[in-house]
Protein backbone atom coordinates (compact mmCIF):
# COMPACT_ATOMS: atom_id res chain seq x y z
CA UNK A 1 0.00 0.00 0.00
CA UNK A 2 1.33 3.63 -0.44
CA UNK A 3 1.99 5.93 1.94
CA UNK A 4 -0.92 8.74 3.00
CA UNK A 5 -0.11 12.03 3.84
CA UNK A 6 -0.94 11.74 6.87
CA UNK A 7 0.78 8.83 7.32
CA UNK A 8 3.96 10.28 6.47
CA UNK A 9 3.26 13.45 9.25
CA UNK A 10 2.59 10.89 11.62
CA UNK A 11 6.06 9.44 10.92
CA UNK A 12 7.83 13.27 11.29
CA UNK A 13 6.08 13.60 14.56
CA UNK A 14 6.87 10.51 16.16
CA UNK A 15 10.72 10.93 15.58
CA UNK A 16 9.80 15.13 17.52
CA UNK A 17 8.15 13.20 20.07
CA UNK A 18 10.80 10.29 20.49
CA UNK A 19 13.71 12.68 20.87
CA UNK A 20 11.42 14.58 23.29
CA UNK A 21 11.18 11.28 25.54
CA UNK A 22 14.79 10.85 25.40
CA UNK A 23 15.24 14.09 26.48
CA UNK A 24 12.88 13.85 29.30
CA UNK A 25 15.05 10.36 30.33
CA UNK A 26 18.20 12.30 29.71
CA UNK A 27 17.32 15.37 32.45
CA UNK A 28 16.06 12.52 35.19
CA UNK A 29 19.58 10.54 34.78
CA UNK A 30 21.27 13.56 34.50
CA UNK A 31 18.84 15.07 38.09
CA UNK A 32 20.08 11.76 39.62
CA UNK A 33 23.72 12.46 38.99
CA UNK A 34 23.64 15.60 40.69
CA UNK A 35 23.84 15.48 44.68
CA UNK A 36 22.43 19.27 45.59
CA UNK A 37 18.54 18.46 43.72
CA UNK A 38 16.59 20.65 43.67
CA UNK A 39 19.32 23.51 44.00
CA UNK A 40 18.54 26.96 44.61
CA UNK A 41 18.25 29.60 41.54
CA UNK A 42 19.68 31.82 44.00
CA UNK A 43 22.04 29.53 45.80
CA UNK A 44 20.11 30.22 49.06
CA UNK A 45 21.44 27.13 50.92
CA UNK A 46 24.98 27.70 50.15
CA UNK A 47 25.39 31.47 51.12
CA UNK A 48 23.04 30.19 54.90
CA UNK A 49 25.58 27.17 55.08
CA UNK A 50 28.42 28.37 57.91
CA UNK A 51 27.09 32.03 57.04
CA UNK A 52 24.01 34.28 57.83
CA UNK A 53 20.52 33.27 57.95
CA UNK A 54 18.34 36.09 57.43
CA UNK A 55 14.85 35.78 59.46
CA UNK A 56 11.86 38.29 59.45
CA UNK A 57 9.90 38.04 62.35
CA UNK A 58 6.23 39.73 62.80
CA UNK A 59 5.04 39.44 66.30
CA UNK A 60 2.03 36.65 66.70
CA UNK A 61 2.04 34.95 70.36
CA UNK A 62 2.38 32.31 71.35
CA UNK A 63 4.39 31.59 67.89
CA UNK A 64 6.89 34.59 67.77
CA UNK A 65 7.12 36.80 70.99
CA UNK A 66 9.24 39.85 70.66
CA UNK A 67 10.77 42.49 73.78
CA UNK A 68 12.49 45.42 72.74
CA UNK A 69 16.17 44.76 72.44
CA UNK A 70 16.14 40.89 73.21
CA UNK A 71 16.32 37.84 70.95
CA UNK A 72 12.94 36.61 69.26
CA UNK A 73 11.44 33.87 71.21
CA UNK A 74 8.49 31.66 70.96
CA UNK A 75 7.97 28.70 69.27
CA UNK A 76 9.01 29.98 65.68
CA UNK A 77 12.30 31.65 66.30
CA UNK A 78 13.10 27.89 68.48
CA UNK A 79 13.03 25.97 65.74
CA UNK A 80 14.46 28.50 63.83
CA UNK A 81 17.41 29.13 65.80
CA UNK A 82 17.70 24.91 66.13
CA UNK A 83 17.73 24.63 62.20
CA UNK A 84 20.53 27.49 61.62
CA UNK A 85 22.72 25.88 64.43
CA UNK A 86 22.53 22.88 62.07
CA UNK A 87 23.55 24.71 59.16
CA UNK A 88 26.44 26.33 60.92
CA UNK A 89 25.06 29.49 60.63
CA UNK A 90 24.18 33.25 62.45
CA UNK A 91 20.99 34.86 62.28
CA UNK A 92 20.78 38.20 61.66
CA UNK A 93 16.71 39.14 62.74
CA UNK A 94 14.81 41.56 61.30
CA UNK A 95 11.26 42.79 62.67
CA UNK A 96 8.82 44.38 60.62
CA UNK A 97 4.90 44.26 59.59
CA UNK A 98 3.76 41.55 57.63
CA UNK A 99 3.63 43.59 54.47
CA UNK A 100 7.03 45.10 54.92
CA UNK A 101 8.44 41.69 55.67
CA UNK A 102 7.21 39.87 52.45
CA UNK A 103 8.17 42.67 50.18
CA UNK A 104 11.64 41.99 51.52
CA UNK A 105 11.44 38.53 51.45
CA UNK A 106 9.92 38.70 47.82
CA UNK A 107 12.98 41.54 46.82
CA UNK A 108 15.28 38.05 48.14
CA UNK A 109 16.49 40.73 51.47
CA UNK A 110 15.38 37.97 54.00
CA UNK A 111 15.62 33.98 54.03
CA UNK A 112 12.60 33.20 55.86
CA UNK A 113 9.58 34.95 57.60
CA UNK A 114 8.11 33.91 61.08
CA UNK A 115 4.87 35.08 61.80
CA UNK A 116 2.41 32.53 63.00
CA UNK A 117 1.09 32.38 59.28
CA UNK A 118 -1.43 29.35 58.39
CA UNK A 119 -0.94 26.77 55.14
CA UNK A 120 -3.68 29.12 53.62
CA UNK A 121 -2.11 32.31 54.03
CA UNK A 122 -3.17 34.93 52.26
CA UNK A 123 0.78 35.78 50.95
CA UNK A 124 1.25 32.77 49.00
CA UNK A 125 1.69 34.80 46.02
CA UNK A 126 5.17 36.74 47.56
CA UNK A 127 5.98 33.85 49.46
CA UNK A 128 6.56 29.70 49.61
CA UNK A 129 4.90 27.97 52.24
CA UNK A 130 6.33 24.99 53.88
CA UNK A 131 4.56 22.10 54.67
CA UNK A 132 2.98 22.21 57.94
CA UNK A 133 4.89 21.73 61.22
CA UNK A 134 2.26 22.08 63.59
CA UNK A 135 -1.28 21.99 64.04
CA UNK A 136 -3.82 23.86 66.37
CA UNK A 137 -7.48 23.21 66.86
CA UNK A 138 -9.44 26.72 66.66
CA UNK A 139 -13.33 25.41 67.21
CA UNK A 140 -13.96 22.81 64.46
CA UNK A 141 -11.37 24.04 61.77
CA UNK A 142 -7.69 22.60 61.97
CA UNK A 143 -4.93 25.39 61.45
CA UNK A 144 -1.96 24.29 59.90
CA UNK A 145 1.33 26.57 60.56
CA UNK A 146 3.49 27.07 58.20
CA UNK A 147 6.98 29.34 57.86
CA UNK A 148 7.45 31.24 54.50
CA UNK A 149 10.52 31.13 52.62
CA UNK A 150 11.58 32.81 49.40
CA UNK A 151 10.05 31.90 46.45
CA UNK A 152 11.68 28.56 44.38
CA UNK A 153 14.83 28.75 46.80
CA UNK A 154 13.47 24.64 46.80
CA UNK A 155 16.54 23.37 47.85
CA UNK A 156 16.50 26.04 50.99
CA UNK A 157 12.56 25.06 51.63
CA UNK A 158 13.45 21.35 51.16
CA UNK A 159 16.16 21.26 54.08
CA UNK A 160 13.74 23.48 56.27
CA UNK A 161 10.93 21.42 55.40
CA UNK A 162 13.31 18.33 56.57
CA UNK A 163 14.48 19.68 59.45
CA UNK A 164 10.53 20.50 60.72
CA UNK A 165 9.86 17.04 60.26
CA UNK A 166 12.36 15.51 62.00
CA UNK A 167 11.61 18.21 65.17
CA UNK A 168 8.28 18.14 65.29
CA UNK A 169 7.02 14.97 63.25
CA UNK A 170 4.22 15.92 61.42
CA UNK B 1 -26.32 -1.88 19.90
CA UNK B 2 -26.66 -3.31 16.30
CA UNK B 3 -23.80 -2.08 14.37
CA UNK B 4 -25.11 0.71 11.74
CA UNK B 5 -24.75 4.29 10.96
CA UNK B 6 -28.11 5.89 10.27
CA UNK B 7 -29.96 3.43 7.57
CA UNK B 8 -26.34 2.05 6.77
CA UNK B 9 -25.64 -1.55 7.84
CA UNK B 10 -22.06 -1.48 8.53
CA UNK B 11 -19.84 -4.58 6.98
CA UNK B 12 -18.10 -6.81 8.95
CA UNK B 13 -14.97 -5.12 9.16
CA UNK B 14 -15.86 -1.99 9.80
CA UNK B 15 -18.52 -3.35 12.64
CA UNK B 16 -15.91 -5.12 14.39
CA UNK B 17 -13.75 -1.99 14.33
CA UNK B 18 -16.78 -0.32 15.69
CA UNK B 19 -16.34 -2.32 18.66
CA UNK B 20 -12.74 -1.89 18.84
CA UNK B 21 -13.16 1.95 18.68
CA UNK B 22 -15.64 1.74 21.58
CA UNK B 23 -13.72 -0.40 23.80
CA UNK B 24 -10.67 1.37 23.75
CA UNK B 25 -12.51 4.66 24.16
CA UNK B 26 -13.78 3.63 27.72
CA UNK B 27 -10.52 2.25 28.54
CA UNK B 28 -8.86 5.70 27.25
CA UNK B 29 -11.84 7.28 29.67
CA UNK B 30 -10.24 4.68 32.72
CA UNK B 31 -6.97 5.33 32.04
CA UNK B 32 -7.71 9.79 32.04
CA UNK B 33 -9.62 9.14 35.24
CA UNK B 34 -6.34 7.61 37.08
CA UNK B 35 -3.74 10.28 35.75
CA UNK B 36 -5.95 13.16 36.26
CA UNK B 37 -6.22 11.78 39.78
CA UNK B 38 -2.58 11.05 40.34
CA UNK B 39 -1.21 13.94 38.10
CA UNK B 40 -3.92 16.56 40.60
CA UNK B 41 -2.30 14.92 43.81
CA UNK B 42 1.42 15.81 42.73
CA UNK B 43 0.74 19.01 41.07
CA UNK B 44 1.96 21.43 43.71
CA UNK B 45 2.64 24.69 42.16
CA UNK B 46 4.89 23.76 38.88
CA UNK B 47 2.90 25.38 35.50
CA UNK B 48 4.13 23.05 33.41
CA UNK B 49 2.35 20.10 35.57
CA UNK B 50 -0.95 22.23 35.26
CA UNK B 51 -0.68 22.28 31.62
CA UNK B 52 -0.43 18.68 31.68
CA UNK B 53 -2.90 18.48 34.12
CA UNK B 54 -5.58 20.33 32.25
CA UNK B 55 -4.62 18.66 28.84
CA UNK B 56 -5.30 15.18 30.55
CA UNK B 57 -8.88 16.90 31.33
CA UNK B 58 -9.63 18.03 27.76
CA UNK B 59 -8.51 14.66 26.67
CA UNK B 60 -11.84 13.17 28.14
CA UNK B 61 -13.91 15.71 25.62
CA UNK B 62 -13.20 13.57 22.20
CA UNK B 63 -13.70 9.78 23.34
CA UNK B 64 -16.72 11.28 25.49
CA UNK B 65 -17.58 13.28 22.19
CA UNK B 66 -17.17 9.94 19.94
CA UNK B 67 -18.93 7.66 22.80
CA UNK B 68 -22.08 10.01 22.34
CA UNK B 69 -21.49 10.24 18.29
CA UNK B 70 -21.63 6.97 17.75
CA UNK B 71 -24.99 6.35 19.99
CA UNK B 72 -26.81 9.41 18.08
CA UNK B 73 -25.91 8.32 14.50
CA UNK B 74 -27.13 4.96 15.42
CA UNK B 75 -30.74 6.44 14.36
CA UNK B 76 -32.50 6.02 11.53
CA UNK B 77 -33.40 9.48 9.26
CA UNK B 78 -37.28 10.60 10.27
CA UNK B 79 -39.49 12.95 9.38
CA UNK B 80 -37.88 15.85 11.34
CA UNK B 81 -33.97 14.74 11.03
CA UNK B 82 -34.55 13.37 7.38
CA UNK B 83 -30.52 13.66 6.45
CA UNK B 84 -30.41 11.55 9.84
CA UNK B 85 -27.67 12.09 12.73
CA UNK B 86 -24.48 11.84 10.91
CA UNK B 87 -23.73 15.70 11.53
CA UNK B 88 -23.34 15.05 15.68
CA UNK B 89 -19.83 13.68 14.60
CA UNK B 90 -19.46 17.38 13.13
CA UNK B 91 -20.74 19.17 16.21
CA UNK B 92 -19.08 16.99 18.69
CA UNK B 93 -15.48 17.28 16.81
CA UNK B 94 -16.49 21.34 16.76
CA UNK B 95 -16.75 21.39 20.28
CA UNK B 96 -13.68 19.40 21.00
CA UNK B 97 -11.66 21.64 19.01
CA UNK B 98 -13.47 25.02 20.47
CA UNK B 99 -12.45 23.30 23.86
CA UNK B 100 -8.87 22.83 22.86
CA UNK B 101 -8.18 26.28 21.45
CA UNK B 102 -9.74 28.09 24.56
CA UNK B 103 -7.58 26.32 26.79
CA UNK B 104 -4.61 26.48 24.53
CA UNK B 105 -4.52 30.20 24.25
CA UNK B 106 -5.35 30.34 28.32
CA UNK B 107 -2.39 28.13 29.02
CA UNK B 108 -0.47 30.29 26.73
CA UNK B 109 -1.20 33.65 27.83
CA UNK B 110 -0.74 32.22 31.55
CA UNK B 111 2.75 30.50 31.38
CA UNK B 112 4.10 33.68 29.10
CA UNK B 113 3.08 35.90 31.28
CA UNK B 114 4.80 33.94 34.08
CA UNK B 115 8.46 33.79 32.30
CA UNK B 116 8.01 37.72 31.54
CA UNK B 117 7.30 38.44 35.04
CA UNK B 118 9.92 35.66 36.24
CA UNK B 119 8.10 33.84 38.57
CA UNK B 120 10.53 31.43 40.19
CA UNK B 121 7.96 27.94 40.75
CA UNK B 122 8.15 26.42 44.38
CA UNK B 123 8.18 22.82 44.72
CA UNK B 124 8.79 21.56 48.52
CA UNK B 125 9.11 18.36 49.92
CA UNK B 126 6.43 16.07 50.69
CA UNK B 127 6.49 13.02 53.51
CA UNK B 128 6.41 9.19 52.42
CA UNK B 129 7.12 6.59 54.96
CA UNK B 130 8.30 9.06 57.32
CA UNK B 131 11.34 10.33 54.52
CA UNK B 132 10.56 14.09 53.53
CA UNK B 133 11.15 13.88 49.55
CA UNK B 134 11.08 16.61 46.74
CA UNK B 135 8.25 16.78 45.00
CA UNK B 136 9.41 16.73 42.08
CA UNK B 137 10.55 13.16 42.09
CA UNK B 138 7.19 12.25 42.05
CA UNK B 139 5.82 14.69 39.89
CA UNK B 140 8.34 13.19 37.12
CA UNK B 141 7.35 9.99 38.34
CA UNK B 142 3.64 10.61 37.68
CA UNK B 143 4.56 11.80 34.19
CA UNK B 144 6.46 9.35 33.10
CA UNK B 145 3.52 6.35 34.19
CA UNK B 146 1.39 8.49 31.87
CA UNK B 147 3.76 8.17 28.74
CA UNK B 148 3.59 4.54 27.59
CA UNK B 149 0.03 3.98 27.48
CA UNK B 150 -1.85 7.51 25.58
CA UNK B 151 1.05 5.76 23.10
CA UNK B 152 -0.40 2.78 22.25
CA UNK B 153 -3.87 3.97 22.44
CA UNK B 154 -2.94 6.88 19.71
CA UNK B 155 -1.87 3.67 16.98
CA UNK B 156 -4.78 1.91 17.48
CA UNK B 157 -7.14 4.71 17.37
CA UNK B 158 -5.30 5.93 14.07
CA UNK B 159 -5.78 2.54 12.75
CA UNK B 160 -9.79 2.66 13.68
CA UNK B 161 -10.59 6.29 12.18
CA UNK B 162 -8.93 4.72 8.93
CA UNK B 163 -11.12 2.12 8.89
CA UNK B 164 -14.07 3.61 10.57
CA UNK B 165 -13.53 7.04 8.45
CA UNK B 166 -14.29 9.05 11.46
CA UNK B 167 -12.96 12.38 12.17
CA UNK B 168 -13.35 12.57 16.00
CA UNK B 169 -11.49 8.87 16.34
CA UNK B 170 -8.56 10.73 14.36
CA UNK B 171 -8.61 13.74 16.47
CA UNK B 172 -8.73 12.00 19.39
CA UNK B 173 -5.88 10.06 18.42
CA UNK B 174 -3.79 13.37 17.46
CA UNK B 175 -4.72 14.35 21.27
CA UNK B 176 -3.02 11.12 22.89
CA UNK B 177 -0.03 11.98 20.82
CA UNK B 178 -0.37 15.68 22.44
CA UNK B 179 -1.00 13.73 25.94
CA UNK B 180 2.21 11.82 26.03
CA UNK B 181 4.58 15.01 24.18
CA UNK B 182 2.80 16.82 27.30
CA UNK B 183 4.35 14.27 29.78
CA UNK B 184 7.47 14.40 28.29
CA UNK B 185 7.79 18.05 28.39
CA UNK B 186 6.18 19.17 31.73
CA UNK B 187 8.95 16.18 33.02
CA UNK B 188 11.66 18.57 31.29
CA UNK B 189 10.24 21.49 33.14
CA UNK B 190 10.55 20.01 36.61
CA UNK B 191 13.60 18.66 35.63
CA UNK B 192 14.71 22.05 35.08
CA UNK B 193 13.67 23.34 38.15
CA UNK B 194 15.54 20.46 39.94
CA UNK B 195 18.68 21.93 38.75
CA UNK B 196 17.82 25.77 39.73
CA UNK B 197 16.66 27.02 36.23
CA UNK B 198 13.23 28.91 37.38
CA UNK B 199 12.40 29.67 33.88
CA UNK B 200 12.26 25.97 32.82
CA UNK B 201 8.96 24.79 34.26
CA UNK B 202 7.45 28.08 32.52
CA UNK B 203 9.40 27.52 29.26
CA UNK B 204 8.20 23.92 29.42
CA UNK B 205 4.38 25.34 29.89
CA UNK B 206 4.34 27.48 27.24
CA UNK B 207 5.70 24.73 25.00
CA UNK B 208 2.90 21.93 25.81
CA UNK B 209 -0.14 25.49 25.71
CA UNK B 210 1.27 26.07 22.04
CA UNK B 211 0.90 22.57 21.34
CA UNK B 212 -2.47 22.16 22.63
CA UNK B 213 -3.33 25.43 20.65
CA UNK B 214 -1.95 24.69 17.66
CA UNK B 215 -4.53 20.88 18.08
CA UNK B 216 -7.17 23.51 18.72
CA UNK B 217 -6.90 25.20 15.44
CA UNK B 218 -6.30 22.06 13.45
CA UNK B 219 -9.59 20.33 14.97
CA UNK B 220 -11.24 23.65 14.63
CA UNK B 221 -10.66 24.14 10.96
CA UNK B 222 -11.40 20.71 10.59
CA UNK B 223 -14.92 20.25 11.97
CA UNK B 224 -15.79 24.05 10.85
CA UNK B 225 -15.03 23.47 7.13
CA UNK B 226 -16.69 19.94 7.55
CA UNK B 227 -20.06 21.52 8.63
CA UNK B 228 -19.37 23.65 5.70
CA UNK B 229 -19.70 20.54 3.51
CA UNK B 230 -16.30 20.93 1.99
CA UNK B 231 -15.58 18.38 -0.53
CA UNK B 232 -15.23 15.64 0.83
CA UNK B 233 -11.56 14.27 2.25
CA UNK B 234 -10.16 11.08 4.02
CA UNK B 235 -10.32 10.48 7.69
CA UNK B 236 -6.93 12.47 8.03
CA UNK B 237 -7.99 15.80 5.46
CA UNK B 238 -4.77 14.46 3.22
CA UNK B 239 -6.48 14.12 0.14
CA UNK B 240 -10.00 14.16 -1.95
CA UNK B 241 -12.17 10.95 -0.81
CA UNK B 242 -11.48 9.01 -4.07
CA UNK B 243 -15.11 7.61 -3.98
CA UNK B 244 -16.75 10.66 -5.63
CA UNK B 245 -14.24 9.30 -8.68
CA UNK B 246 -15.29 6.01 -8.29
CA UNK B 247 -18.85 6.84 -8.52
CA UNK B 248 -18.13 9.33 -11.68
CA UNK B 249 -16.48 6.96 -13.28
CA UNK B 250 -19.02 3.89 -12.71
CA UNK B 251 -21.87 6.47 -14.11
CA UNK B 252 -19.84 7.21 -17.17
CA UNK B 253 -19.23 3.44 -17.66
CA UNK B 254 -23.19 3.79 -18.27
CA UNK B 255 -24.78 3.63 -22.19
CA UNK B 256 -27.23 5.89 -21.46
CA UNK B 257 -24.55 8.35 -19.73
CA UNK B 258 -22.88 11.21 -21.99
CA UNK B 259 -21.65 13.09 -19.23
CA UNK B 260 -21.55 13.10 -15.12
CA UNK B 261 -20.37 15.17 -11.98
CA UNK B 262 -20.70 14.57 -8.14
CA UNK B 263 -21.14 16.76 -5.25
CA UNK B 264 -20.22 15.01 -2.33
CA UNK B 265 -20.91 15.91 1.51
CA UNK B 266 -19.12 14.24 5.01
CA UNK B 267 -21.62 13.59 7.03
CA UNK B 268 -19.73 11.86 9.78
CA UNK B 269 -19.07 8.68 9.13
CA UNK B 270 -21.10 8.22 5.49
CA UNK B 271 -21.40 10.57 2.31
CA UNK B 272 -24.26 11.96 0.89
CA UNK B 273 -23.90 12.50 -2.90
CA UNK B 274 -25.66 14.42 -5.54
CA UNK B 275 -24.56 13.26 -9.14
CA UNK B 276 -25.36 15.18 -12.07
CA UNK B 277 -25.62 12.85 -15.45
CA UNK B 278 -26.43 14.58 -18.87
CA UNK B 279 -28.38 11.35 -20.45
CA UNK B 280 -27.15 10.93 -23.94
CA UNK B 281 -29.58 12.25 -27.08
CA UNK B 282 -32.51 10.81 -26.96
CA UNK B 283 -31.38 8.23 -24.13
CA UNK B 284 -33.65 9.36 -21.67
CA UNK B 285 -32.94 6.53 -19.00
CA UNK B 286 -35.86 4.55 -17.31
CA UNK B 287 -36.77 3.87 -13.63
CA UNK B 288 -35.32 1.26 -13.52
CA UNK B 289 -31.90 2.29 -15.16
CA UNK B 290 -32.04 4.97 -12.71
CA UNK B 291 -32.67 2.49 -9.88
CA UNK B 292 -29.63 -0.23 -10.87
CA UNK B 293 -27.53 2.69 -11.27
CA UNK B 294 -28.09 4.09 -7.85
CA UNK B 295 -27.83 0.37 -6.32
CA UNK B 296 -24.66 0.02 -8.45
CA UNK B 297 -23.22 3.12 -6.49
CA UNK B 298 -24.51 1.93 -3.48
CA UNK B 299 -22.35 -1.29 -3.91
CA UNK B 300 -19.06 0.63 -4.95
CA UNK B 301 -18.57 1.34 -0.48
CA UNK B 302 -20.12 1.53 2.61
CA UNK B 303 -19.87 4.90 2.80
CA UNK B 304 -22.14 6.06 -0.04
CA UNK B 305 -25.47 6.21 2.22
CA UNK B 306 -27.21 8.48 0.58
CA UNK B 307 -26.72 9.26 -3.31
CA UNK B 308 -28.98 10.96 -5.50
CA UNK B 309 -29.23 11.18 -9.49
CA UNK B 310 -30.11 13.86 -11.23
CA UNK B 311 -30.80 13.74 -15.24
CA UNK B 312 -30.00 17.16 -16.64
CA UNK B 313 -29.55 19.03 -19.85
CA UNK B 314 -26.46 20.20 -18.68
CA UNK B 315 -23.86 19.81 -15.98
CA UNK B 316 -23.37 22.46 -13.47
CA UNK B 317 -20.23 24.69 -13.08
CA UNK B 318 -19.15 23.24 -9.72
CA UNK B 319 -19.21 20.15 -11.01
CA UNK B 320 -17.51 20.35 -14.06
CA UNK B 321 -19.77 22.28 -16.08
CA UNK B 322 -18.94 25.26 -18.70
CA UNK B 323 -17.88 27.91 -16.88
CA UNK B 324 -20.82 30.64 -16.70
CA UNK B 325 -21.31 33.79 -14.51
CA UNK B 326 -25.37 33.14 -13.85
CA UNK B 327 -27.19 34.11 -10.69
CA UNK B 328 -29.26 30.90 -10.36
CA UNK B 329 -29.65 27.79 -12.12
CA UNK B 330 -32.77 29.60 -13.82
CA UNK B 331 -30.90 32.82 -14.73
CA UNK B 332 -28.52 31.15 -17.69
Amino acid sequence: MSQLPGQVAMVGGMMRIRGLIVAAALSVVMLSGCASVPADPEGTLDRVRDGVLRVGVTEHEPWVQLQGGEEPTGTEPELIVEFAGQLGAEIAWTTGSEAALMESLERGELDVVLGGFLADTPWSDRGAATRPYAETQSGDETRQHVMLVRMGENGFQLALERFLHEETGL
Amino acid sequence: MSARFGRTELPGQQEKALRSAIRIEWWTIAFLAVAITMVYLVMGSSQAMKAAWIEDMLSLAPPFAFLLAVRLVNKRPNAKYPYGYHRSVGVAHLVAGVALFTMGAFLTFDSASGLISAEHPPIGGVVLFGQTIWLGWLMMAAMALTIPLPIWFGRVKMRLAKELHDKVLYADADMNKADWMTAAGSIVGVAGIGLGLWWADSAAALFIAVSILWDGCKNMKASITDLMDTRATTFDDGRPHPVTEKVDDLLRGLPWVKEVGSRTRDQGHVFHIESFIVPRPGMMPSLEELAEARDACIDLDWKVQDIVLVPIEELPEEVGGPDRNRQSERNR
